[in-house]
């Protein structure tokens, strides 16, 4: 797999087996960490990029933006392993995987453009981004949004 | 401890996960085993598989499989590894099982397996329950965990102003925003 090392990755995938950790051996990978824990092996984190398997699964929201922001001050590029198709806005770049095959990848807002693909494997698509882009199909709203601040702030304001 | 409803949603760091590494499926789902595959669908040809090998995904249910048959079945973090589509078919599932007189325990990190599905909410904290609810739309919950996001949009939503009803499909969400915007 190619890396581009400038940036940040999710990988989403429906099978998140060993076959699919191997293909990032290359990098340190956090399993299951608690906040805490995790926020001081970062700390001093040696590796210019980590990987995350299903770490952010145990994490709040508020927790996770923390760890990403800890990361980005230290200039640590991250991929976040991940089933849950909300964790995919917090990366620039997205994979998706079905089984052991690539299904779709690119630039994560493009890659949320194949809205068929993403709910024919299952995924759907992230809440606010379904929401938005069926408010902007009724004329509701003029453009896609990817966070609920955002959202309600230009629904209702 | 005694917690009340059908199916109870927990949020606690006190359940660890099952141990179950070195273990084959066929020797953890030992009670109609294929039966029980096919219910979290699953096929029968997982029996042979070592449960390390499993995805996070395929752990869970193999784990729900192993359980079906007992009268209180209790998960711990059962959606991790789960996509949108599991959720929505163990949401069934689950009020299938409860209608056979069973009790469906899920102590779990992500609360859109809650959605449409628990009838109690517990916050257990050192063997403690230090709140519960009957309702996900109750906004205290936020203080110990991200609500699903249909629920935060509502909340947020409420905090703009804008009282909306309790929605979780996002279909009817969508039909009363266009209401007020039109």
């Amino acid at each position: 797999m190619n890396i581009n090392e400038n940036r940040n990755y999710v990988i989403l995938s429906n099978c998140i087996n060993n076959e699919l950790l191997d293909k990032f051996k290359d990098y340190p990978i956090i399993n299951n960490m608690n906040y805490l824990d995790l926020k001081s092996k970062l700390e001093f984190f040696s590796s210019k990029r980590i990987v995350f398997n299903e770490t952010f699964y145990y994490l709040k929201n508020n927790e996770k933006k923390e760890i990403l922001d800890l990361l980005n001050k230290q200039n640590i590029k991250y991929i976040i392993i991940t089933s849950n198709v909300e964790e995919v806005l917090y990366g620039e770049y997205l994979i998706v995987y079905d089984y052991d095959k690539i299904a779709v990848e690119g630039l994560t807002k493009e890659v949320l453009k194949e809205e068929k693909i993403l709910k024919k494997l299952g995924f759907g698509l992230p809440f606010i981004v379904d929401l938005s882009i069926q408010l902007e199909f009724y004329e509701c709203l003029d453009k896609v949004y990817f966070d609920v601040d955002s959202l309600v702030g230009e629904l209702w304001n | 401890m005694e917690l009340d409803g059908k199916i109870i949603g927990i949020i606690s760091n006190d359940f660890k996960e099952e141990e179950l590494s070195g273990k084959k499926v066929k020797d953890i789902i030992t009670k109609k085993t294929d039966e029980a595959l096919k219910m979290v669908k699953l096929d029968s040809s997982i029996k042979e598989e070592l449960f390390d090998n499993l995805s996070s995904r395929d752990k869970g249910k193999v784990i729900l499989a192993s359980h079906l048959h007992e009268k209180e079945i209790k998960l711990v973090n059962f959606s991790k590894g789960m996509i949108k589509k599991d959720l929505e078919y163990f949401n069934n599932l689950f009020k299938r099982i409860i209608s056979y007189g069973r009790k469906i325990i899920l102590i779990d990190k992500n609360t859109e397996l809650f959605l449409n599905c628990v009838d109690h909410i517990y916050i257990i904290e050192n063997n403690t329950i230090i709140y519960e609810t009957k309702n996900i739309f109750d906004a205290i919950l936020t203080k110990y965990i991200d609500l699903p996001k249909i629920v935060e949009f509502i909340l947020a939503s409420k905090e703009n102003g804008i009282r909306l009803d309790y929605y979780v499909e996002i279909d009817e969400l969508l039909k009363a925003i266009y209401r007020i915007k039109s």
